[in-house]
């Protein structure tokens, strides 16, 4: 199949295999110019050595360049194949191409040959596909190929009005009270209490003393936790209103326009084609005063920035639905009204979490033989009520809201066409229970689930999102 | 509320040979790391692990492969990819041809050996796998879906709805004579 690479490939790709040894080599050769007194022949086996590396590597390379053949399939689809020994082929339709990345390194331009990268919306770093070495023509045969499946660019008849929103200042201080992810803390406050512990404990009699010295070490362990908290805290509002300041966003016909940052401001566009899905975040603390940011699930190539990711900072919730409605009525819906998981599935939601948190108690309360940590142990029990209550799901218009929560509670509305791909999934206990989960994958970042739905409501939805 | 039908297609029946090879191997790797880790395990621990390792190799050798291969089922209609699998999870799986961004095939060491390669399937979220098919029929399937994901955009399905159907006749059958 196709055609080869230009054979500076065989260049590019030695080079890649020797700068991938290159670091090896050149410890043993530091060691032996260096290790005892300079010796010419320490010096002379390096040169040895790297000789024979660059051979290696050049071996390398040929084969490399040998074994892989590449193909635009008469303006279809990319084609690449590599390897001989593990054989990995790779076909991207050109209707799928993103974008195409047209480099000349050193080694490329030695040779008057480019290096091709083809990037879906995939969005992994680097291409899909990369071609080391094709001369001109090829990268000119590319373009046309590519221009002649590009569809032409849409003209809006007449501009409609603007709508744009901007971030109001009290909103700012608010969503940088609210900032601190109980994430993010938690484990920083684990540590430091361990920390605070092994700090104020007698070092040559902490085990036997600890019993007694236990309401003083408590105490510091308290404090230091206290203290690192507040450093979290105040660390994550200052990165909000850094992030956040002056944040603005605008509808201009088929784009969004973001602007944000306080010391560094930000412009991001996106195109309301490639965004797939809303996500409605509400963690504890804006929940209990009824506020959540709203953030936007984006297809695009990997050198656009994650930081388009944000639509709005901070909304009352109430406010969520009126908001998208004039910006983004794509993808409006409603917040409530969503179908919960059966009564039958709460101890399935309370169940895991709360073994978990036992065990984990229960471990660390053996290991640092004190009593305290069995505090912990019972926490699964809320944390599983918690997420039984906010699971819910809707189908509706060929719309699609699903909530659940970890420790935010998320909600995420989307066109049931705009997925990724869909799935259907039943444990073993699941199926005694006439259980099932669904999951529904907008992008790398949303993947709505809900898990424990009745059977028959979750092969229904499953199957309704369906085909078409 | 139509009723997808179920996948129909299977892996390769050499698929279980692949499987039943890493899971022993898997399973020796165990052995070995256990019997090497012996002094730094408690005194019963030791025992039950090793127990464990090598009931996962005797019991589960013979019986994992057989069961992840029953439970294996693919299809590659016009409009979408259905997969189902797993033997404690079960997973069913739908990707809309519109979504499909690449699809790469690709061929490990024990692939090699026994003439099976996986077909990888990409989408903007992540990536799915059908495992082990013969390689004929990795490299048909992929064709096929990059053929179909090709057509299948988007704007093609809301203004055309003419496509040609050229499924069903073309499907590569030879992926179940075990």
């Amino acid at each position: 199949m196709g055609s080869r690479l230009h054979p500076a490939a065989i260049a590019v790709y030695a080079v890649d295999a020797l700068r991938q040894g290159a670091f090896p080599l050149l410890v043993i050769l530091a060691v032996s110019v260096f290790g005892g007194e300079f010796d010419a022949q320490a010096a002379l086996r390096a040169a040895g050595f790297a000789l024979m590396g660059t051979v290696v590597a050049a071996l390398a390379g040929a084969f490399r360049w040998a074994t892989t053949r590449y193909s635009f399939g008469g303006g279809e689809t990319v084609r690449l194949r590599t390897g001989a020994l593990s054989v990995k082929e790779v076909e991207i339709p050109f209707a799928r191409v993103q974008a195409v990345d047209v480099e000349q390194g050193p080694i490329q331009r030695l040779f008057g040959v480019y290096k091709v990268e083809v990037q879906t919306g995939g969005g992994g770093q680097g291409g899909e596909v990369v071609l080391g070495a094709v001369d001109e023509r090829e990268v000119a045969h590319l373009n046309e190929l590519l221009r002649r499946g590009a569809p032409d660019a849409l003209e809006a008849a007449d501009a409609p009005p603007a709508p744009e929103r901007r971030l109001t200042d009290r909103r700012l201080a608010l969503a940088a009270a609210t900032s601190g992810q109980l994430g993010v803390l938690l484990p920083v406050a684990a540590g430091a209490a361990q920390l605070g512990q092994q700090l104020f404990e007698d070092p040559i009699e902490g085990e036997r003393t600890l019993i007694g010295a236990l309401p003083e070490g408590v105490l510091a362990w308290v404090l230091v936790a206290a203290a690192v908290l507040a450093l979290a805290w105040l660390l994550a509002a200052l990165g909000t209103v850094v992030g956040f300041g002056g944040f603005a966003v605008r509808r201009e016909r088929d784009e969004l326009r973001i602007r944000r940052g306080l010391l560094q401001r930000r412009q991001a566009t996106l195109r309301v084609a490639r965004v797939r899905a809303v996500r409605v975040v509400e963690s504890l603390p804006r929940q209990a005063l009824g506020l959540a940011a709203l953030r936007v699930e984006v297809i695009g190539h990997a050198k656009e920035q994650a930081a388009a990711q944000t639509l709005f900072p901070l909304l009352r919730r109430d406010e969520i639905e009126p908001f998208l409605r004039e910006l983004l009525p794509e993808m409006a819906d409603a917040l409530d009204g969503l179908a919960p998981p059966p009564k039958r599935a709460l101890r399935r939601y309370v169940l895991p979490p709360l073994a978990a948190t036992a065990l984990l108690g229960a471990a660390a309360a053996l290991a640092l033989s004190s009593p305290w940590p069995l505090l912990v142990a019972p926490l699964g029990a809320p944390y599983g009520v918690l997420g039984y209550r906010a699971a819910g799901w809707r189908l509706r218009d060929g719309r699609i809201a699903i909530r659940s929560r970890r420790l935010a509670c998320s909600t995420v509305l989307a066109p049931a066409a705009g997925r990724e791909s869909h799935e259907l999934a039943q444990t073993a206990l699941q199926r005694r229970a006439r259980l099932a989960d669904v999951a529904v994958a907008f992008g790398k970042g949303t993947i709505a689930r809900i898990r424990h739905l009745d059977a028959d409501d979750a092969r229904g939805l499953w199957a309704a999102i369906g085909p078409r | 509320m139509s009723a997808i039908p179920e996948p129909a297609q299977r892996l390769a029946p050499h698929a279980r040979w692949a499987w039943r090879a890493t899971w022993s191997i898997g399973c020796c790797v165990a052995l070995v790391a256990i019997a090497l880790a012996r002094d730094a395990l408690p005194a019963p621990w030791e025992t039950i692990a090793l127990a464990l390792a090598l009931v996962a190799l005797v019991v589960g050798t013979p019986l994992v492969p057989e069961l992840r291969w029953r439970r294996w089922r693919w299809e590659v209609r016009e409009h979408e990819i259905d997969l189902q699998r797993g033997i404690l999870v079960v997973r069913r799986t739908l990707i809309p041809m519109a979504r499909v961004q690449h699809v790469e095939t690709e061929r490990g060491v024990i692939g090699q050996a026994l003439g099976l390669s996986t077909v990888e399937i990409h989408t903007a979220a992540g990536s799915h796998e059908i495992p082990l098919l013969r390689d004929g029929d990795a490299g048909a399937i992929r064709s096929r879906i990059a053929e179909l994901a090709r057509t299948d955009t988007d704007e093609i399905a809301r203004t055309d709805a003419g496509e040609p159907a050229r499924m069903d006749a073309g499907e590569p059958a030879g992926t179940d004579d075990g």
